[in-house]
């Protein structure tokens, strides 16, 4: 053991510096943010409570094809379609149990009409499990809540942006007959 | 009145009640203030190391949480009650208020400002001593009535860590002894007046620093926290306690520190000791009043201390905790009562 190091152990040099440290740490603002009082706002693409997406009528975007629910990675979403009046497919249950979700935003990217997204809603808990599985008015509800406004429709537009807008294609491609309908409006 | 007390127990014994009712007086005051004292100490902890985390500590209870204390202390009260199915349940109910009980006696040998103490022996080291081998008793027993291994553990790392680092306290503060030659603490507080400053802790640095060393261990705080160590015993004596007898644990734990820190403003910091400039100009009333501030000061700075060193040193290795006291901190004590003894005879006019 040198001198030196036999010193600096006999004075608790380190020791020393160590409460330098944290003496110094007393003084500096705290980093806490109280959360109920102040909250963060959500990074952008935050992926919190699902929403069905409504189109311009007001209507439900969702056609019942089943690909959210296929590509779900722990199948949590479940959808049930039957025949309306003029022969169509219509959805009659489209349901979420989000307990079961991972927020993983899958079911998002496999939409080809941008039905399903994801809100920046973060603050739901409950008491009960029921309040966690989201029925169809239920995410319809989440829609006119959280994508409501012109700041909804940004983040809408930036985020979750439906596939079948950039999808333009050709006019004789093979197309469902729907999305065919939509463009020529 | 008096005629009637005179006539049943004569003059001395009326005088003899008046003395009792004046200690029970004090007895109130010195646990009311203390235990105050001990409750805001906690709320104090949790601000300073918070801070020094960069965290803010307690701040929703109150204007600045300040009415933590009080929320703990009923939250405390209103929990059940547990006591463990093949607990030894007399020495159960018994080990709490052993630690409490000696935590709180070392009170009465305390002085606070010139002339107010409940007790002034002429023993009062040695009776602080006692007092806080007995409540390691209450730790020792808590540990082995809970039948439960982590209490168990805890209680015997605390017994022998409590007296491994007594035998450094006692000895830190021989030296202290011998420079006032009293054992008595008002005595010991006016023997630090010739000294520079006013303070022993010059004169006995190496007792101060033995002594300081030796606190943390006595009262189980970190960088000594080994028999509650929370990483490996849950917490230690006091793991299968709940409601209030934990709180008596837990205020036992504070009084014990807040002990430690008078000790040490007492022994080496010059208690309530002024300069003579300011005694002799002030009104006496007037001297008690900035000379118990004076010592709450140093009793404050010291607790201080206590949650700076939480908040900076990480817990030693049980075997370093025993090679610190029995390699270190008990050579340097006793090399310290040499150096006093040689120094007092040596230069018998100056010190």
């Amino acid at each position: 053991m040198t001198s030196g190091k036999f010193l600096r152990t006999v004075f608790f040099v380190e020791i020393l510096k160590g409460l330098g440290v944290t003496f110094r740490t007393l003084f500096t603002p705290p980093v806490t943010r109280r959360y109920p009082k102040v909250k963060v706002p959500a990074k952008p693409g935050f992926r919190g409570l699902h929403a069905l997406a409504k189109n311009a009528d007001g209507k439900l975007k969702c056609v019942g094809c089943g690909l959210c629910g296929a590509y779900c990675p722990s199948k949590c979403i479940y959808i049930y379609t039957v025949e309306g009046e003029d022969h169509n497919k219509v959805v009659d249950r489209y349901e979420i149990d989000v307990l079961r979700c991972i927020f993983c935003g899958f079911c998002v990217e496999a939409c080809p009409f941008g039905a399903i997204t994801l809100s920046e809603h973060y603050e739901y808990s409950n008491s009960s499990r029921q309040a966690f599985y989201m029925t169809k008015d239920k995410l319809l509800e989440n829609w006119d809540k959280y994508f409501a406004g012109p700041k909804g429709e940004r983040y809408f537009r930036d985020f979750w942006q439906p596939r079948s807008e950039n999808f333009t294609g050709r006019e004789d491609q093979a197309m469902f007959s729907r999305v065919k309908l939509k463009e020529k409006k | 009145m008096k005629e009637t007390v005179d006539g049943i127990i004569g003059a001395g014994g009326f005088q003899m009640i008046i003395n009792i009712v004046i200690i029970l007086l004090k007895i109130a005051a010195v646990v009311a203030v203390a235990l105050l004292h001990v409750a805001y100490a906690t709320y104090w902890e949790r601000k300073v190391i918070g801070h020094m985390q960069v965290r803010l500590g307690p701040r929703e209870v109150g204007p600045f949480g300040l009415f933590q204390p009080f929320a703990d202390g009923i939250k405390l009260f209103f929990k059940e009650d547990i006591i463990p199915a093949n607990a030894d349940k007399p020495l159960f109910y018994l080990a709490p208020v052993i630690f409490f009980v000696a935590a709180l006696t070392s009170l009465s040998v305390l002085p606070f400002f010139n002339g107010f103490v409940i007790a002034d022996i002429n023993v009062g080291l040695l009776f602080l001593f006692a007092m806080s081998s007995l409540g390691a008793y209450g730790i020792v027993l808590s540990g082995w009535s809970s039948n439960s291994k982590y209490a168990f553990l805890g209680g015997m790392r605390s017994a022998s860590q409590i007296i491994s680092y007594e035998i450094a306290m006692g000895l830190s503060l021989v030296g202290v002894m011998m420079l006032a030659g009293s054992l008595n603490l008002t005595d010991i507080v006016k023997a630090q007046q010739q000294y520079p400053l006013g303070i022993f802790a010059i004169p006995q640095i190496l007792g101060f620093f033995v002594f300081v060393v030796a606190a943390f261990a006595e009262t189980n705080r970190l960088p000594f926290d080994l028999p509650e160590a929370e990483s490996e015993l849950v917490a230690g004596y006091f793991t299968e306690y709940s409601g209030f007898r934990f709180a008596l644990f837990f205020l036992g734990e504070y009084t014990g520190m807040l002990i430690m820190s008078a000790i040490a403003a007492l022994c080496f910091l010059g208690g309530w000791g002024l300069p003579a400039f300011i005694t002799n100009n002030v009104p006496h009333i007037l001297a008690l009043v900035l000379g118990l501030f004076w010592f709450l000061i140093k009793v404050y700075a010291f607790m201080f201390f206590y949650y700076w060193i939480r908040a900076t040193l990480p817990r030693y290795r049980y075997d370093q905790l025993m090679a610190i006291g029995w390699k270190l901190l008990i050579p340097l004590a006793l090399a310290n009562i040499v150096l006093t003894g040689l120094v007092k005879i040596w230069v018998k006019g100056i010190l």
